[in-house]
Protein backbone atom coordinates (compact mmCIF):
# COMPACT_ATOMS: atom_id res chain seq x y z
CA UNK A 1 0.00 0.00 0.00
CA UNK A 2 1.61 3.18 -0.73
CA UNK A 3 1.65 6.14 1.02
CA UNK A 4 -1.54 7.73 -0.99
CA UNK A 5 -3.69 5.01 -0.07
CA UNK A 6 -2.94 5.22 3.56
CA UNK A 7 -3.81 8.64 3.63
CA UNK A 8 -6.95 8.05 1.69
CA UNK A 9 -7.92 5.22 4.06
CA UNK A 10 -7.07 6.87 7.22
CA UNK A 11 -9.30 10.05 5.64
CA UNK A 12 -12.23 7.31 4.97
CA UNK A 13 -12.66 5.53 8.00
CA UNK A 14 -13.51 8.55 10.37
CA UNK A 15 -15.40 9.66 7.44
CA UNK A 16 -17.48 6.78 7.19
CA UNK A 17 -17.85 6.71 10.90
CA UNK A 18 -19.07 10.12 10.80
CA UNK A 19 -22.00 9.41 7.98
CA UNK A 20 -22.72 6.03 9.49
CA UNK A 21 -22.99 7.58 13.15
CA UNK A 22 -26.55 8.56 13.19
CA UNK A 23 -27.23 4.81 12.56
CA UNK A 24 -25.11 3.02 15.28
CA UNK A 25 -26.06 3.75 18.71
CA UNK A 26 -24.55 2.41 21.85
CA UNK A 27 -25.39 -0.70 23.41
CA UNK A 28 -28.44 -0.49 25.87
CA UNK A 29 -29.83 2.90 24.18
CA UNK A 30 -31.45 1.44 21.35
CA UNK A 31 -34.76 0.97 23.20
CA UNK A 32 -35.19 4.67 24.39
CA UNK A 33 -38.16 6.15 23.90
CA UNK A 34 -38.55 9.62 23.66
CA UNK A 35 -41.03 11.47 26.03
CA UNK A 36 -41.62 15.00 27.29
CA UNK A 37 -42.60 16.14 30.42
CA UNK A 38 -45.03 18.85 30.50
CA UNK A 39 -44.64 20.64 34.43
CA UNK A 40 -47.46 22.74 35.64
CA UNK A 41 -45.35 26.19 36.30
CA UNK A 42 -41.78 27.56 35.65
CA UNK A 43 -38.27 25.65 36.99
CA UNK A 44 -38.73 25.29 40.73
CA UNK A 45 -38.48 23.36 43.94
CA UNK A 46 -41.48 22.00 43.83
CA UNK A 47 -40.79 19.88 40.71
CA UNK A 48 -37.27 18.73 42.11
CA UNK A 49 -37.57 15.17 42.30
CA UNK A 50 -37.72 14.96 38.31
CA UNK A 51 -35.04 17.46 38.00
CA UNK A 52 -33.36 14.99 40.43
CA UNK A 53 -34.52 11.81 38.35
CA UNK A 54 -33.92 13.48 34.63
CA UNK A 55 -29.92 14.38 35.85
CA UNK A 56 -28.98 10.74 37.86
CA UNK A 57 -30.14 9.30 34.79
CA UNK A 58 -33.53 7.46 36.08
CA UNK A 59 -35.90 8.21 33.22
CA UNK A 60 -32.83 6.92 30.91
CA UNK A 61 -32.50 3.35 33.22
CA UNK A 62 -36.87 3.19 32.72
CA UNK A 63 -35.88 3.21 28.98
CA UNK A 64 -37.55 6.94 28.67
CA UNK A 65 -35.39 9.85 26.39
CA UNK A 66 -36.89 12.34 28.68
CA UNK A 67 -37.14 16.29 28.04
CA UNK A 68 -38.88 18.41 30.57
CA UNK A 69 -40.75 21.61 29.76
CA UNK A 70 -41.78 24.19 32.00
CA UNK A 71 -44.77 25.50 32.18
CA UNK A 72 -46.13 28.93 32.27
CA UNK A 73 -49.05 31.27 32.79
CA UNK A 74 -50.29 31.04 29.66
CA UNK A 75 -50.47 27.18 29.39
CA UNK A 76 -52.81 24.48 30.06
CA UNK A 77 -50.90 21.33 30.48
CA UNK A 78 -54.07 18.90 30.15
CA UNK A 79 -54.52 20.65 26.40
CA UNK A 80 -50.59 20.03 25.49
CA UNK A 81 -50.70 16.57 26.93
CA UNK A 82 -54.21 15.80 25.33
CA UNK A 83 -52.92 16.82 21.69
CA UNK A 84 -49.95 14.86 22.07
CA UNK A 85 -47.80 18.07 22.16
CA UNK A 86 -46.05 16.49 25.39
CA UNK A 87 -46.46 12.54 26.71
CA UNK A 88 -47.05 13.15 30.62
CA UNK A 89 -47.83 16.30 32.36
CA UNK A 90 -47.68 17.65 35.95
CA UNK A 91 -51.61 19.64 36.00
CA UNK A 92 -52.86 22.13 38.84
CA UNK A 93 -54.61 19.12 40.06
CA UNK A 94 -58.07 17.20 40.94
CA UNK A 95 -59.53 20.20 39.94
CA UNK A 96 -57.97 20.72 36.50
CA UNK A 97 -58.54 17.20 36.22
CA UNK A 98 -62.80 17.18 36.47
CA UNK A 99 -62.50 20.48 34.53
CA UNK A 100 -60.51 18.24 31.41
CA UNK A 101 -62.53 15.56 31.92
CA UNK A 102 -65.47 17.52 31.76
CA UNK A 103 -64.54 19.44 28.67
CA UNK A 104 -64.06 15.68 26.73
CA UNK A 105 -60.56 16.09 27.00
CA UNK A 106 -59.27 12.35 26.50
CA UNK A 107 -56.32 12.96 30.04
CA UNK A 108 -56.29 10.43 32.58
CA UNK A 109 -54.58 10.70 35.81
CA UNK A 110 -52.12 8.59 37.18
CA UNK A 111 -50.49 9.58 40.15
CA UNK A 112 -51.46 12.54 42.59
CA UNK A 113 -48.31 14.34 44.36
CA UNK A 114 -49.96 16.56 46.38
CA UNK A 115 -51.99 14.76 49.10
CA UNK A 116 -52.90 17.30 51.34
CA UNK A 117 -54.58 21.15 49.53
CA UNK A 118 -51.21 23.05 48.85
CA UNK A 119 -52.80 26.24 49.93
CA UNK A 120 -54.00 28.57 52.75
CA UNK A 121 -55.77 31.02 53.96
CA UNK A 122 -53.58 33.78 55.37
CA UNK A 123 -54.50 36.71 57.86
CA UNK A 124 -52.37 38.91 60.43
CA UNK A 125 -52.27 37.65 63.45
CA UNK A 126 -52.53 40.72 65.13
CA UNK A 127 -55.37 41.46 63.12
CA UNK A 128 -59.41 41.31 64.12
CA UNK A 129 -59.62 37.69 62.03
CA UNK A 130 -59.38 35.18 64.53
CA UNK A 131 -61.97 32.43 63.31
CA UNK A 132 -63.31 32.05 60.05
CA UNK A 133 -66.76 33.36 61.48
CA UNK A 134 -64.82 36.41 61.62
CA UNK A 135 -64.19 36.99 57.93
CA UNK A 136 -67.73 38.20 57.82
CA UNK A 137 -67.41 42.07 56.10
CA UNK A 138 -63.75 41.60 54.92
CA UNK A 139 -61.89 41.57 51.75
CA UNK A 140 -60.19 38.56 50.21
CA UNK A 141 -58.32 38.08 46.98
CA UNK A 142 -57.61 34.56 46.21
CA UNK A 143 -57.69 32.16 43.23
CA UNK A 144 -60.67 31.79 40.75
CA UNK A 145 -59.49 28.39 39.78
CA UNK A 146 -60.80 26.50 42.11
CA UNK A 147 -59.59 28.30 45.09
CA UNK A 148 -62.43 30.03 46.13
CA UNK A 149 -64.91 27.26 45.89
CA UNK A 150 -62.58 25.72 48.98
CA UNK A 151 -62.86 29.35 50.61
CA UNK A 152 -66.73 29.11 49.90
CA UNK A 153 -67.30 25.75 50.71
CA UNK A 154 -64.85 26.29 54.29
CA UNK A 155 -66.91 29.82 55.21
CA UNK A 156 -70.37 28.43 54.52
CA UNK A 157 -69.23 25.54 57.58
CA UNK A 158 -68.95 28.69 59.59
CA UNK A 159 -72.54 30.14 58.57
CA UNK A 160 -70.81 32.66 56.01
CA UNK A 161 -72.43 33.04 52.36
CA UNK A 162 -71.15 35.22 49.58
CA UNK A 163 -72.74 38.36 50.24
CA UNK A 164 -70.97 38.39 53.95
CA UNK A 165 -67.74 39.11 52.42
CA UNK A 166 -65.89 40.74 49.78
CA UNK A 167 -63.53 38.18 47.11
CA UNK A 168 -61.76 39.25 44.79
CA UNK A 169 -59.31 38.07 42.09
CA UNK A 170 -55.81 37.71 43.38
CA UNK A 171 -52.94 39.44 41.45
CA UNK A 172 -49.62 38.11 41.35
CA UNK A 173 -47.74 40.08 44.01
CA UNK A 174 -48.78 39.50 47.67
CA UNK A 175 -48.12 42.68 48.11
CA UNK A 176 -51.59 44.15 48.68
CA UNK A 177 -51.88 42.05 51.61
CA UNK A 178 -48.66 43.53 53.04
CA UNK A 179 -49.86 46.76 52.51
CA UNK A 180 -52.70 46.28 54.67
CA UNK A 181 -55.12 46.83 51.52
CA UNK A 182 -56.84 43.45 51.85
CA UNK A 183 -57.50 41.51 55.07
CA UNK A 184 -57.17 37.93 54.21
CA UNK A 185 -54.79 36.50 50.77
CA UNK A 186 -54.19 32.76 49.53
CA UNK A 187 -50.76 31.82 49.81
CA UNK A 188 -49.43 28.15 48.72
CA UNK A 189 -47.39 26.83 51.74
CA UNK A 190 -44.57 26.84 49.57
CA UNK A 191 -44.51 29.82 47.48
CA UNK A 192 -46.25 32.85 48.42
CA UNK A 193 -46.39 32.00 52.52
CA UNK A 194 -42.70 32.18 51.96
CA UNK A 195 -42.79 35.61 50.51
CA UNK A 196 -45.23 36.42 52.99
CA UNK A 197 -42.95 35.28 56.00
CA UNK A 198 -40.16 37.85 54.72
CA UNK A 199 -41.82 40.40 54.30
CA UNK A 200 -44.72 40.23 57.31
CA UNK A 201 -42.68 37.83 59.89
CA UNK A 202 -43.87 34.47 60.06
CA UNK A 203 -45.28 35.23 63.75
CA UNK A 204 -47.50 38.22 62.52
CA UNK A 205 -49.60 35.50 60.59
CA UNK A 206 -52.18 33.21 61.23
CA UNK A 207 -53.58 30.51 58.72
CA UNK A 208 -56.61 28.98 57.93
CA UNK A 209 -56.09 25.24 56.33
CA UNK A 210 -58.87 24.03 54.12
CA UNK A 211 -57.91 20.49 55.25
CA UNK A 212 -58.33 21.50 59.14
CA UNK A 213 -62.11 21.98 57.51
CA UNK A 214 -62.82 19.07 55.63
CA UNK A 215 -61.60 20.11 52.38
CA UNK A 216 -59.00 18.85 51.29
CA UNK A 217 -57.81 18.93 47.74
CA UNK A 218 -55.52 16.86 45.98
CA UNK A 219 -52.82 18.70 43.75
CA UNK A 220 -50.28 18.58 41.16
CA UNK A 221 -51.55 15.50 38.98
CA UNK A 222 -49.50 13.41 36.86
CA UNK A 223 -51.39 12.82 33.88
CA UNK A 224 -51.25 11.29 29.75
CA UNK A 225 -53.59 10.87 27.36
CA UNK A 226 -56.32 8.15 27.25
CA UNK A 227 -54.16 6.69 23.93
CA UNK A 228 -50.71 6.47 26.25
CA UNK A 229 -52.49 5.03 28.82
CA UNK A 230 -53.97 2.70 26.70
CA UNK A 231 -51.20 1.72 24.27
CA UNK A 232 -48.25 2.05 26.65
CA UNK A 233 -48.97 1.12 30.62
CA UNK A 234 -45.24 0.38 30.47
CA UNK A 235 -44.16 3.64 29.78
CA UNK A 236 -46.37 4.90 32.43
CA UNK A 237 -45.27 3.09 34.96
CA UNK A 238 -41.13 3.28 33.96
CA UNK A 239 -42.32 6.96 34.04
CA UNK A 240 -43.76 6.58 37.95
CA UNK A 241 -40.67 4.49 39.07
CA UNK A 242 -37.68 6.35 37.81
CA UNK A 243 -40.05 9.88 39.18
CA UNK A 244 -40.19 8.02 42.46
CA UNK A 245 -36.76 7.38 42.23
CA UNK A 246 -35.69 10.64 41.80
CA UNK A 247 -37.84 12.12 44.60
CA UNK A 248 -36.95 9.84 46.99
CA UNK A 249 -33.06 11.34 46.44
CA UNK A 250 -34.55 14.68 46.38
CA UNK A 251 -36.52 14.82 49.95
CA UNK A 252 -33.80 12.36 51.68
CA UNK A 253 -31.18 15.19 50.48
CA UNK A 254 -32.70 18.65 50.39
CA UNK A 255 -29.17 20.20 48.76
CA UNK A 256 -29.24 17.70 46.04
CA UNK A 257 -33.02 18.60 45.03
CA UNK A 258 -32.46 21.92 45.45
CA UNK A 259 -29.09 21.75 43.26
CA UNK A 260 -30.58 20.02 40.57
CA UNK A 261 -33.43 22.53 40.06
CA UNK A 262 -30.39 25.49 40.28
CA UNK A 263 -28.65 23.96 37.72
CA UNK A 264 -31.33 24.73 35.11
CA UNK A 265 -32.83 28.36 36.75
CA UNK A 266 -29.56 29.96 38.31
CA UNK A 267 -31.50 33.07 39.02
CA UNK A 268 -33.74 31.75 41.72
CA UNK A 269 -33.47 32.33 45.17
CA UNK A 270 -31.97 29.62 47.33
CA UNK A 271 -33.31 30.38 50.49
CA UNK A 272 -37.11 30.01 48.96
CA UNK A 273 -36.15 27.07 46.75
CA UNK A 274 -34.95 25.37 50.10
CA UNK A 275 -38.25 26.44 51.59
CA UNK A 276 -40.40 25.08 48.81
CA UNK A 277 -38.93 21.72 48.76
CA UNK A 278 -39.37 21.05 52.51
CA UNK A 279 -42.87 22.30 52.65
CA UNK A 280 -43.72 20.10 48.93
CA UNK A 281 -42.04 17.36 50.58
CA UNK A 282 -44.60 17.48 53.82
CA UNK A 283 -47.56 17.74 51.34
CA UNK A 284 -46.22 14.55 49.00
CA UNK A 285 -45.71 12.24 52.15
CA UNK A 286 -49.25 13.26 53.81
CA UNK A 287 -52.61 11.37 53.65
CA UNK A 288 -52.63 8.13 51.56
CA UNK A 289 -49.07 8.42 50.55
CA UNK A 290 -47.96 7.37 54.48
CA UNK A 291 -48.85 3.61 53.63
CA UNK A 292 -49.64 3.65 49.76
CA UNK A 293 -46.49 5.69 49.07
CA UNK A 294 -45.48 8.73 46.80
CA UNK A 295 -48.02 9.24 44.02
CA UNK A 296 -50.60 8.15 45.83
CA UNK A 297 -54.24 8.08 44.13
CA UNK A 298 -56.28 8.09 47.28
CA UNK A 299 -59.78 7.71 45.24
CA UNK A 300 -61.85 8.06 48.82
CA UNK A 301 -60.54 11.70 48.99
CA UNK A 302 -61.37 12.13 44.89
CA UNK A 303 -64.47 11.34 45.34
CA UNK A 304 -65.15 14.05 48.47
CA UNK A 305 -63.65 16.55 46.14
CA UNK A 306 -65.66 15.79 43.09
CA UNK A 307 -68.92 15.97 45.40
CA UNK A 308 -67.84 19.32 46.86
CA UNK A 309 -67.20 20.24 43.50
CA UNK A 310 -70.37 18.88 42.32
CA UNK A 311 -72.45 20.82 45.05
CA UNK A 312 -70.87 24.09 44.03
CA UNK A 313 -72.13 23.38 40.42
CA UNK A 314 -68.26 23.80 39.75
CA UNK A 315 -69.02 20.83 37.20
CA UNK A 316 -72.15 20.27 36.18
CA UNK A 317 -72.83 16.72 35.50
CA UNK A 318 -71.14 13.73 37.76
CA UNK A 319 -67.94 12.33 36.20
CA UNK A 320 -66.64 8.88 35.59
CA UNK A 321 -63.69 9.19 37.97
CA UNK A 322 -63.16 5.34 37.92
CA UNK A 323 -61.74 6.32 33.60
CA UNK A 324 -60.65 9.62 34.85
CA UNK A 325 -58.02 7.91 37.96
CA UNK A 326 -56.39 5.12 36.82
CA UNK A 327 -54.13 3.85 39.73
CA UNK A 328 -52.77 0.61 37.87
CA UNK A 329 -49.59 2.27 36.61
CA UNK A 330 -48.72 2.44 40.31
CA UNK A 331 -50.12 -0.76 41.39
CA UNK A 332 -47.69 -2.61 38.88
CA UNK A 333 -44.83 -1.21 41.05
CA UNK A 334 -44.16 -3.19 44.36
CA UNK A 335 -45.21 -1.03 47.11
CA UNK A 336 -41.34 -0.94 48.81
CA UNK A 337 -40.52 0.81 45.64
CA UNK A 338 -43.40 3.35 45.82
CA UNK A 339 -42.36 4.76 49.31
CA UNK A 340 -40.81 7.69 50.26
CA UNK B 1 -10.07 62.00 18.94
CA UNK B 2 -12.81 61.37 16.23
CA UNK B 3 -16.36 62.46 16.75
CA UNK B 4 -17.56 58.97 16.82
CA UNK B 5 -15.22 58.26 20.07
CA UNK B 6 -16.23 61.49 21.83
CA UNK B 7 -19.94 60.45 20.65
CA UNK B 8 -19.90 57.15 22.71
CA UNK B 9 -17.36 59.03 25.70
CA UNK B 10 -20.68 61.31 25.95
CA UNK B 11 -23.00 58.20 25.43
CA UNK B 12 -20.83 56.28 28.48
CA UNK B 13 -20.96 60.00 30.31
CA UNK B 14 -24.99 59.65 30.23
CA UNK B 15 -25.57 55.97 31.62
CA UNK B 16 -23.08 56.29 34.49
CA UNK B 17 -24.98 59.75 35.32
CA UNK B 18 -28.53 58.25 35.23
CA UNK B 19 -26.98 55.30 36.97
CA UNK B 20 -25.91 57.66 39.45
CA UNK B 21 -29.35 59.36 40.05
CA UNK B 22 -30.72 56.24 40.34
CA UNK B 23 -28.58 54.76 43.39
CA UNK B 24 -28.85 58.43 45.10
CA UNK B 25 -32.65 58.66 44.38
CA UNK B 26 -33.05 55.16 45.78
CA UNK B 27 -31.00 55.60 49.30
CA UNK B 28 -31.74 59.69 49.24
CA UNK B 29 -35.63 59.01 49.25
CA UNK B 30 -35.91 55.99 51.18
CA UNK B 31 -38.05 54.26 48.42
CA UNK B 32 -38.68 50.75 49.34
CA UNK B 33 -36.36 48.17 47.82
CA UNK B 34 -39.30 46.22 46.40
CA UNK B 35 -40.86 49.21 44.42
CA UNK B 36 -37.49 50.15 42.78
CA UNK B 37 -33.87 48.11 44.33
CA UNK B 38 -31.01 50.02 43.98
CA UNK B 39 -28.77 50.09 40.99
CA UNK B 40 -25.98 48.54 42.66
CA UNK B 41 -27.77 45.52 44.35
CA UNK B 42 -29.28 44.70 40.48
CA UNK B 43 -25.52 44.72 38.98
CA UNK B 44 -24.93 42.79 41.81
CA UNK B 45 -27.32 39.98 40.45
CA UNK B 46 -25.60 39.89 37.74
CA UNK B 47 -22.63 39.36 39.25
CA UNK B 48 -23.82 36.06 41.51
CA UNK B 49 -25.60 34.89 37.90
CA UNK B 50 -23.35 35.89 34.58
CA UNK B 51 -23.49 32.69 32.79
CA UNK B 52 -27.77 32.74 33.27
CA UNK B 53 -27.76 36.37 32.20
CA UNK B 54 -25.26 35.93 29.40
CA UNK B 55 -27.17 32.30 28.44
CA UNK B 56 -30.24 33.99 28.42
CA UNK B 57 -29.14 37.12 26.11
CA UNK B 58 -27.72 35.26 23.71
CA UNK B 59 -30.81 33.11 22.88
CA UNK B 60 -33.15 35.61 22.73
CA UNK B 61 -30.82 37.97 20.43
CA UNK B 62 -30.57 34.77 18.17
CA UNK B 63 -34.51 34.32 18.01
CA UNK B 64 -34.80 37.85 17.56
CA UNK B 65 -32.76 38.27 14.62
CA UNK B 66 -33.81 35.20 12.97
CA UNK B 67 -36.96 35.72 13.54
CA UNK B 68 -36.45 39.64 12.05
CA UNK B 69 -34.21 38.23 9.23
CA UNK B 70 -37.12 35.73 8.21
CA UNK B 71 -39.80 38.46 8.63
CA UNK B 72 -37.77 41.59 6.61
CA UNK B 73 -37.11 38.77 3.44
CA UNK B 74 -40.38 37.58 3.25
CA UNK B 75 -42.39 41.17 4.37
CA UNK B 76 -40.38 42.48 1.32
CA UNK B 77 -41.16 39.33 -1.13
CA UNK B 78 -44.55 40.05 -0.34
CA UNK B 79 -44.67 43.81 -0.47
CA UNK B 80 -43.35 43.25 -4.71
CA UNK B 81 -45.30 40.31 -5.28
CA UNK B 82 -48.21 42.39 -4.24
CA UNK B 83 -47.07 45.65 -6.01
CA UNK B 84 -46.94 43.28 -8.91
CA UNK B 85 -49.86 41.38 -8.78
CA UNK B 86 -52.58 43.75 -7.20
CA UNK B 87 -55.11 40.90 -7.83
CA UNK B 88 -53.58 39.14 -4.80
CA UNK B 89 -52.83 41.93 -2.99
CA UNK B 90 -56.38 42.37 -3.02
CA UNK B 91 -56.98 38.89 -2.18
CA UNK B 92 -54.28 38.47 0.64
CA UNK B 93 -53.63 41.46 2.39
CA UNK B 94 -57.08 40.99 4.09
CA UNK B 95 -55.65 38.14 5.49
CA UNK B 96 -52.50 39.10 6.83
CA UNK B 97 -54.53 42.31 8.35
CA UNK B 98 -56.83 39.58 10.30
CA UNK B 99 -53.59 37.46 11.01
CA UNK B 100 -52.29 40.50 12.96
CA UNK B 101 -55.40 40.89 14.89
CA UNK B 102 -54.64 37.30 16.44
CA UNK B 103 -53.31 38.71 20.02
CA UNK B 104 -50.01 37.18 20.46
CA UNK B 105 -50.34 35.55 23.13
CA UNK B 106 -53.03 32.98 21.68
CA UNK B 107 -51.04 32.70 18.57
CA UNK B 108 -48.03 31.76 21.11
CA UNK B 109 -49.81 29.12 22.35
CA UNK B 110 -50.81 27.47 19.15
CA UNK B 111 -46.88 27.79 18.09
CA UNK B 112 -45.85 25.94 21.24
CA UNK B 113 -47.79 23.09 20.29
CA UNK B 114 -47.17 22.93 16.47
CA UNK B 115 -43.29 23.11 17.12
CA UNK B 116 -43.07 22.78 20.96
CA UNK B 117 -40.42 24.61 22.90
CA UNK B 118 -37.41 25.35 20.22
CA UNK B 119 -35.71 28.39 19.32
CA UNK B 120 -37.25 28.23 15.89
CA UNK B 121 -40.81 28.52 17.87
CA UNK B 122 -39.60 32.07 19.29
CA UNK B 123 -38.19 33.06 16.21
CA UNK B 124 -41.93 32.09 14.13
CA UNK B 125 -43.34 34.11 16.80
CA UNK B 126 -40.73 37.05 16.02
CA UNK B 127 -41.48 36.43 12.32
CA UNK B 128 -44.99 37.24 12.60
CA UNK B 129 -44.67 40.59 13.97
CA UNK B 130 -41.83 41.74 11.50
CA UNK B 131 -43.47 40.71 8.54
CA UNK B 132 -46.42 42.52 8.34
CA UNK B 133 -45.24 46.40 8.99
CA UNK B 134 -42.62 45.36 6.59
CA UNK B 135 -45.04 44.08 3.60
CA UNK B 136 -47.13 47.18 3.83
CA UNK B 137 -43.81 49.48 4.46
CA UNK B 138 -42.31 47.90 0.90
CA UNK B 139 -45.67 48.19 -0.88
CA UNK B 140 -45.89 51.99 0.34
CA UNK B 141 -42.73 52.62 -0.69
CA UNK B 142 -42.88 50.82 -4.02
CA UNK B 143 -46.08 52.53 -4.97
CA UNK B 144 -44.50 55.89 -4.23
CA UNK B 145 -41.72 55.92 -7.02
CA UNK B 146 -42.33 58.58 -9.47
CA UNK B 147 -44.26 56.69 -12.41
CA UNK B 148 -42.14 59.47 -14.75
CA UNK B 149 -38.82 57.98 -13.26
CA UNK B 150 -39.96 54.34 -14.18
CA UNK B 151 -41.11 55.15 -18.16
CA UNK B 152 -37.61 56.99 -18.42
CA UNK B 153 -36.23 53.53 -17.35
CA UNK B 154 -38.21 51.37 -19.24
CA UNK B 155 -37.90 54.10 -23.00
CA UNK B 156 -33.90 53.44 -22.56
CA UNK B 157 -34.67 49.42 -22.38
CA UNK B 158 -34.49 48.78 -19.08
CA UNK B 159 -36.30 45.72 -18.34
CA UNK B 160 -39.24 45.01 -15.17
CA UNK B 161 -36.53 43.35 -12.86
CA UNK B 162 -33.94 46.31 -14.08
CA UNK B 163 -36.24 48.68 -12.81
CA UNK B 164 -37.24 47.25 -9.89
CA UNK B 165 -33.73 46.66 -8.49
CA UNK B 166 -32.32 49.78 -10.14
CA UNK B 167 -35.31 52.18 -9.24
CA UNK B 168 -38.31 50.59 -7.29
CA UNK B 169 -36.37 48.95 -4.33
CA UNK B 170 -33.83 51.86 -3.85
CA UNK B 171 -36.28 54.34 -3.82
CA UNK B 172 -38.54 52.17 -1.28
CA UNK B 173 -35.95 51.60 0.69
CA UNK B 174 -36.47 54.97 3.24
CA UNK B 175 -39.91 53.67 4.23
CA UNK B 176 -38.67 49.51 4.42
CA UNK B 177 -36.01 51.08 7.19
CA UNK B 178 -39.28 52.42 9.00
CA UNK B 179 -41.00 49.07 9.15
CA UNK B 180 -37.18 47.47 9.94
CA UNK B 181 -37.16 50.02 13.25
CA UNK B 182 -40.21 49.17 14.20
CA UNK B 183 -39.69 45.18 13.40
CA UNK B 184 -36.61 45.63 15.90
CA UNK B 185 -38.33 46.31 18.37
CA UNK B 186 -41.45 44.19 17.78
CA UNK B 187 -39.20 41.16 17.05
CA UNK B 188 -37.76 41.17 20.55
CA UNK B 189 -41.38 41.56 21.89
CA UNK B 190 -42.03 38.33 19.71
CA UNK B 191 -39.10 36.55 20.99
CA UNK B 192 -40.00 37.15 24.82
CA UNK B 193 -43.37 36.75 24.80
CA UNK B 194 -42.75 33.23 22.88
CA UNK B 195 -40.34 32.35 25.89
CA UNK B 196 -43.12 32.70 28.07
CA UNK B 197 -44.80 29.52 26.80
CA UNK B 198 -42.40 27.06 29.24
CA UNK B 199 -38.26 27.38 28.28
CA UNK B 200 -35.25 27.28 30.25
CA UNK B 201 -33.84 29.78 28.34
CA UNK B 202 -33.71 33.15 27.94
CA UNK B 203 -34.39 37.07 28.35
CA UNK B 204 -38.61 35.92 28.97
CA UNK B 205 -37.86 33.48 30.90
CA UNK B 206 -36.08 35.30 33.22
CA UNK B 207 -38.57 37.80 33.73
CA UNK B 208 -41.39 35.34 34.23
CA UNK B 209 -38.97 33.98 36.93
CA UNK B 210 -38.40 36.66 38.73
CA UNK B 211 -42.07 38.12 37.98
CA UNK B 212 -43.54 35.22 39.51
CA UNK B 213 -40.79 34.10 42.67
CA UNK B 214 -41.88 38.35 43.38
CA UNK B 215 -38.41 38.88 43.17
CA UNK B 216 -37.42 42.35 41.91
CA UNK B 217 -33.95 42.32 41.78
CA UNK B 218 -33.96 39.98 39.47
CA UNK B 219 -36.57 41.38 37.31
CA UNK B 220 -35.14 44.48 37.22
CA UNK B 221 -31.81 42.80 36.11
CA UNK B 222 -33.92 40.64 33.23
CA UNK B 223 -35.53 44.04 32.30
CA UNK B 224 -31.62 45.85 31.86
CA UNK B 225 -31.04 42.85 29.70
CA UNK B 226 -33.86 43.05 27.68
CA UNK B 227 -33.63 46.94 27.29
CA UNK B 228 -29.80 46.06 26.36
CA UNK B 229 -30.55 43.98 23.62
CA UNK B 230 -33.55 45.88 22.50
CA UNK B 231 -31.55 49.62 22.01
CA UNK B 232 -28.51 47.20 20.78
CA UNK B 233 -30.59 46.05 18.07
CA UNK B 234 -32.47 49.24 17.40
CA UNK B 235 -29.15 50.84 17.16
CA UNK B 236 -27.70 48.54 14.65
CA UNK B 237 -30.72 49.19 11.99
CA UNK B 238 -30.71 52.38 12.74
CA UNK B 239 -27.00 53.02 11.64
CA UNK B 240 -27.48 50.28 8.81
CA UNK B 241 -30.20 52.47 7.75
CA UNK B 242 -27.38 55.42 7.84
CA UNK B 243 -24.70 53.29 5.34
CA UNK B 244 -27.80 52.06 3.15
CA UNK B 245 -30.34 54.63 2.23
CA UNK B 246 -27.21 57.90 2.98
CA UNK B 247 -29.10 59.67 0.50
CA UNK B 248 -32.00 60.99 2.45
CA UNK B 249 -33.05 58.49 5.22
CA UNK B 250 -35.65 59.70 8.60
CA UNK B 251 -33.23 59.98 11.13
Amino acid sequence: MNRRHILAASLAVPLATALASPFIRPAGAQTLVRASLRLKWLTQAQFAGFYVALQKGYYREAGIDLTINPGGPNLLTENLVASGADTFGLSGGTDSVFAARERGLPIVCAGVMHQQTPFVFVARADGPIRTLADFRGKTITTWFTGANFVLLGMLAQAGLNRGDFTMQPQQVSVQPFVDRQVDVVTATRYNEFFTLMSRVGRENLRSFVPDEHGITFPRDTVIVSEQTARDRPQLVSGFLRATIRGWRDALADNKLGVDSVMSVAPTLNRPHQEFMLVEAGKLMVAGGAAQNGLFWIDHPVIQAAHDFFLRNEVIKAPLDLAAAYNSSFLEALPVADRMA
Amino acid sequence: MNAAAIAALRLLGGVILAGLVWEAAVVGFGIRPHLLPRLSEILAAFAVTPGAYWAGLQRTAAETLIGFAAGTAVGIMNGVIFFRAPLLRDMLLPVFIVSQTIPVIAFGALVVMWFGNTLFAKAVIAFYLTFFPVTVNTLLGLNSVDPRQVALLRSFGASPRQILFRLQLPMALPQIFVALRLGASLSLVGAIVGEWFGDNTGIGVLLLQAMYNESVVALWAAILCAALLGTGFYALVAWAERRIVFWGAEQ
